[in-house]
């Protein structure tokens, strides 16, 4: 047993040593299906991202006029506290803190800072910007801000200003996940068909030598396990290609596609989840080697 | 050791509409540590004959035993362990292209489990006995054709089998090694190897002195001790 196990090992690197030409278009092709896999598992990474980027930036601010007084826009902020379900976070920006706001944003900017001169007083109204923790929770708090009671202070909402866009936000918010989902698929799919295709290709150039193995009395478990065994070989070796691909390419762009992509880094990302990446990657080359061969041997392998 | 009984075998050709008649109601008996030869002129069914034996077609009809075993109707793994016992050289060599002189020969003795010392001194010996010791690492594509069917012939007795089927053996040897090579097939049946021999070489035949078989056109007709080769 031990013998035939160290037999079909051997068997395997031989193959895998004397087919270099095929085994190179295998391993390419393996490494595009294994690349497809590692970038929807990024896109997954960056989708997440952004998908909560957003809903982070889509607050609510409202305006108050300026005559009024901090206490009475205080006791708002108090209020809006009760909707802990649905807030995040409540925050008060006085007409100061938001000049400090507008000056420090637009240091580099001299038009504005001229604008602001020549306005000759602080043109910001005091405002409170609340943080939902999902879009859906708008509703609520907008009922609060409506009542007649506050109409009086407010300025104005920018809420409703952007309802529009927050609702179409939030629907793209559920929309990625099932776009990702379904691309996914679809190109994985794909990847795997032309893998199995090659796959079965090298086979069938074998497919003389397994007829006549067959003949000598070899089990089929002996011709096999070397076929199977130099396709977790590709696998493993397109796996590792396409991470180091990866990680140069990362260690290259990182930080331009930081800046694209609002911030997130895909080098931290890549390096944080690498060893369910790999396993993931691994899995995934590993099973269609496997199943590719024995799909492809079955043909050849009838007694 | 092996019976044939009331044997027939049709092809039925994919491309071809009409079926091929390679075998007709073929009937023998081969007693263990006999030499047999089958002759019959090309196209009689000799090899159709070997492919049946080995299980590698199918029988049309009538029943074909390896001792009591009836080839047909036996599990792929009962098969494959009858073909350890055989040891067969193809009329088309069926080499492994993709392995050395050395490992075609090796492979047969990985498959049956031998030990690494015991392969490399079989497989030594054998290399030796037809002359190929200095190829063994070379790949069949590297042989002439004679070499490439002394390398045939040292696969399929380096197991040293119950039986050895040779189907043409000596189709791409000269006179020498023809006669070198039939010496070895007589000397392995006097050790008491059974040997069934398919030729059409006339020579051959005339000098061995054995039991003969002949078909024609698929048929057994002539079954003969001493046997001349008579077509
Ligand atoms: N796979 C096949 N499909 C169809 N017909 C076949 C097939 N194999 C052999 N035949 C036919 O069966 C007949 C017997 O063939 P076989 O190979 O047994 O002859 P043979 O006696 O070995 O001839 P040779 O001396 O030339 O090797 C021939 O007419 C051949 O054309
Ligand atoms: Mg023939």
């Amino acid at each position: 047993m031990f013998i035939s196990l160290k037999r079909v090992f051997k068997f395997a690197w031989q193959g895998f040593l004397r087919n270099r030409v095929l085994g190179l278009e295998v391993m390419f092709i393996m490494a595009i299906a294994v690349f497809l896999i590692t970038s929807l598992f990024l896109f997954q990474g960056i989708s997440d991202f952004l998908i909560k980027e957003v809903q982070e930036k889509v607050d609510v601010s409202v305006y108050f006029k300026e005559t009024v007084r901090e206490e009475e826009i205080l006791s708002v902020e108090r209020n809006l506290y009760k909707f802990s379900n649905e807030i995040e976070s409540v925050e008060y920006i006085s007409r100061e803190k938001a000049l400090e706001n507008f000056i420090e944003k637009h240091k580099d900017e001299p038009i504005y800072l001229e604008a602001l001169q020549e306005i000759g007083y602080n043109p910001f109204l005091p405002s409170l910007n609340i943080k939902a923790r999902d879009p859906s929770y708008y509703a609520p708090i907008s009922n609060y801000l409506n009542q007649d009671s506050l109409q009086g202070i407010i300025e104005r909402v920018s809420f409703f200003q952007n309802k529009k866009v927050i609702d179409k936000l939030s629907s793209i918010t559920a929309n990625v996940k099932t776009v990702v989902i379904s691309l996914s698929l679809i190109l994985g799919l794909l990847a795997v068909l032309i893998t199995f295709n090659t796959i079965k290709l090298t086979i069938f150039t074998s497919k003389e030598e397994i007829s006549t193995m067959q003949l000598v009395g070899a089990s089929n478990w002996f011709i096999r396990g070397p076929f199977v065994i130099q396709g977790i070989f590709y696998g493993i070796i397109s796996v590792l290609a396409v991470n180091l691909l990866f990680l140069i390419a990362f260690a290259f762009f990182s930080y331009r596609l930081e800046t694209f992509f609002l911030g997130f880094n895909l080098l931290n990302y890549f390096q944080m989840n690498f060893l369910s990446l790999l396993w993931i990657q691994i899995a995934f080359a590993g099973i269609l080697a496997i199943f590719s061969t024995l799909l492809a041997l079955h043909k050849y392998l009838k007694v | 050791m092996i019976s044939f009984q009331n044997v027939s075998k049709i092809y039925y050709s994919s491309v071809n509409s009409y079926p091929i008649t390679a075998l007709k109601d073929v009937s023998f008996i081969v007693e263990p540590k006999e030499f047999v030869s089958i002759v019959g002129r090309s196209g009689a069914g000799k090899t159709t004959l070997v492919k049946l034996l080995i299980g590698e077609e199918r029988i049309t009809e009538g029943e074909i035993f390896f001792r009591n075993k009836n080839i047909a109707r036996i599990k792929s793994n009962e098969l494959q362990k009858i073909r350890k016992k055989i040891g067969v050289v193809y009329q088309d060599y069926r080499l492994l292209f993709s392995k050395t002189v050395y490992e075609n020969v090796s492979y047969i003795l990985e498959v049956m489990g031998f030990s690494d010392q015991d392969i490399a001194r079989d497989v030594s010996r054998i290399l030796g006995i037809v002359r190929l010791r200095e190829r063994a690492k070379n790949f069949p594509e590297e042989l002439s054709g004679g070499e490439q069917q002394r390398l045939v012939i040292a696969r399929a007795l380096v197991h040293q089998p119950e039986i050895v089927i040779a189907d043409e053996p000596t189709g791409n040897l000269d006179p020498y090694n023809t006669f070198e090579i039939i010496n070895l097939f007589k000397k392995i049946n006097e050790s008491g190897t059974t040997v069934i021999l398919a030729t059409h070489d006339k020579r051959i035949i005339d000098g061995l002195a054995k039991r003969v078989i002949t078909l024609e056109a698929g048929r057994l007709i002539r079954d003969e001790q001493g046997g001349k080769f008579i077509l």
